[in-house]
């Protein structure tokens, strides 16, 4: 019973105001058991699980992915609780499970990926008209925050992770570090001013249909260049920073390239397609040997893994091909600041369309 | 009467044992035992073993068989599992020095000894409480592996050997039971 009546809500039919004391003893009730991230959890109740679920065609039991070595799978029901958890709305359960799914098409994270030393995070980029029609931000500040789809959807997914798959820090995740931002890297694309295809259309989801990719990035770096008319200074600077020793553990890697708009721009009109700026890079990306030897990271300058150390003066290639190098335009045209993201092994290469119910 | 607040941990599990799990019969000595060493390709992890499987050879006249994991970071596929059943008396599985590779070789561990073989699963001290909680999850809770200071990654060769050689009396415990009875 609330003591006082808010200003309007005198007339028939009009809510009850809600009760925060209520609310409090609630969230305090799921961080008791366990459930929370660090953050407060929105307490689900049925009606809200019904919400959910009524914005998709599949079975509340569907399994929706598992995590062998734990024993853990995951159905639509439970991805609907951690969701609404998150503080999603109803409406954004489809890019869950999208987003779920393409996550799950990645080796890394099927495999040992969530109780890495690594502690990497899922980049979830979203396309197509779903954007604009749930309030995804498309514009400045793409790595957040402000924008309930791009916070809680991510939340999502760690939730998932977290509770339904079991794996709680310090326990079966291990994370050294981690990445800052974890669960909460969510980027919808800037098409409107990317002078390229849209990011779906490289994972197999053309046609400008609401699509979600995911893979994992172990941290990110960003290379601010507003400094010349030159492109090709500017994929020089980027190339300085894909070669960057102290992210590479492996003799190949992969990153993505979060461009900003002006960069992006730059690139094509001096008439380079994604496909250019790609090939210039896996080109020219990577550092001689000596360099290697020099941090003690002789193993990585090889030809293949384990094999043997090439020599200081081989130049060692890190970027084997086109999918070792996903590229994607995100942010504001207010600042020629991009992000080198790198990826925790690799992309599937595959973008999850997004399916409502029909 | 109020909704009820859903739990968010599901109640689907899949099929990784959850049943207990037993632990092999120990022989009373490795004496002339075929040592299968599985090795899961982390720095050092291969001569840290070879020299485990050097000192046993000397010590016990054990024949020797190598095999590196197909992915280090999960538990091993059953057909691999097969084949060191059928060709291995003892297992000794390391180094389990990362986040995913320490619980996947006490899972390896776990499952090997549900198939009838001892396994010294080699652990650096930094992942005893995620080897122990996927023992724990294949339902082997206290499950008992050999560990080794953290970081083995970045030790030089003489200092693997010596790593080696202290771990041995751990591994042979763990590998053997002379009291005339098993656990």
């Amino acid at each position: 019973m609330t003591d006082e009546a808010p200003e309007g809500s005198g007339a028939l039919g009009a809510p009850e105001a809600p009760d925060p004391d209520e609310a409090q003893r609630a969230i305090e009730y799921c961080y008791d058991q366990g459930w929370s991230d660090g953050l407060p959890l929105v307490p689900v109740s049925r009606p809200l699980l019904d919400r959910f679920l009524a914005t998709t065609d599949k079975e509340p039991d569907e399994i929706i992915g598992s995590l062998e070595q734990v024993g853990r799978d995951v159905d639509v029901r439970t991805a609907a609780i951690n969701a609404a958890m998150a503080g999603c709305k109803p409406e954004y359960f489809p890019v869950v499970l999208a987003a779920f799914d393409a996550l799950m098409r990645e080796r890394a994270a099927r495999g040992g990926g969530f109780q890495s030393t690594s502690g990497p995070a899922p980049l979830i980029v979203v396309n197509g008209p779903v954007r604009k029609e749930l309030g995804f931000n498309t514009a400045g500040g793409a790595f957040g925050p402000g924008f309930r789809p791009n916070m809680t959807i991510p939340r999502a997914v760690g939730l998932i992770v977290r509770n339904a798959f079991g794996i709680h820090p310090h326990v079966l995740e291990q994370a050294t570090q981690g990445v800052p931002g974890r669960w909460s890297i969510c980027v919808a694309e800037n098409e409107e001013e990317s002078p390229w295809e849209p990011f779906a259309e490289n994972g197999g989801a053309g046609g400008g249909v609401s699509a979600v990719s995911v893979t994992l990035t172990r941290t990110m770096e960003f290379v601010d260049n507003r400094h010349t008319p030159n492109h090709e200074d500017v994929l020089r600077d980027l190339q300085d920073t894909i070669g960057r020793i102290g992210s590479l553990i492996f003799p190949q890697t992969s990153v993505a390239l979060v461009l900003c708009p002006e960069h992006a721009q730059m690139f094509a009109a001096a008439g380079m397609s994604k496909a250019d700026v790609q090939n210039w890079l896996i080109e020219r990306s990577g550092r001689t040997g000596r360099e290697f030897r020099l941090m003690g990271k002789e193993s990585v300058a090889t030809k293949t893994f384990h094999g043997p150390f090439e020599g200081d003066d081989a130049f060692h290639a890190i970027l084997s091909g086109p999918r070792q190098i996903p590229v994607i335009v995100a942010g504001a045209k207010n600042a020629a600041i991009s992000m080198v993201v790198r990826i925790f092994g690799e992309w599937s290469g595959t973008a999850v369309p997004v399916v409502e119910k029909k | 009467m109020p909704n009820a607040i859903l739990d968010p941990t599901g109640s689907v599990k899949s099929k990784a044992a959850t049943a207990a799990a037993p632990r092999a019969r120990r022989p009373a000595s490795l004496n002339g035992a075929r040592v299968g060493l599985l090795i899961n390709t982390k720095q050092n992890a291969r001569p840290f073993l070879e020299e485990v499987g050097r000192l046993l050879t000397e010590k016990y006249d054990v024949t020797l068989t190598e095999r590196t994991k197909v992915n280090f970071a999960v538990p091993e596929p059953d057909e691999v599992i097969k084949e060191l059943v059928a060709d291995s008396d003892v297992v000794i599985t390391g180094v389990g020095d990362c986040g995913s590779c320490s619980a996947a070789a006490a899972a390896d561990g776990v499952v090997l000894e549900t198939a009838g073989v001892p396994v010294a699963a080699i652990i650096t001290e930094s992942f005893i409480p995620t080897a122990d909680a996927m023992a724990a999850l294949r339902g082997a809770p206290g499950y008992k592996y050999a560990t080794t200071a953290h970081p083995v990654a970045v030790l030089t060769e003489d200092k693997v050997k010596e790593r080696a050689a202290q771990v041995l009396d751990d591994v042979v415990a763990l590998l053997t039971d002379s009291s005339g009875k098993n656990d």
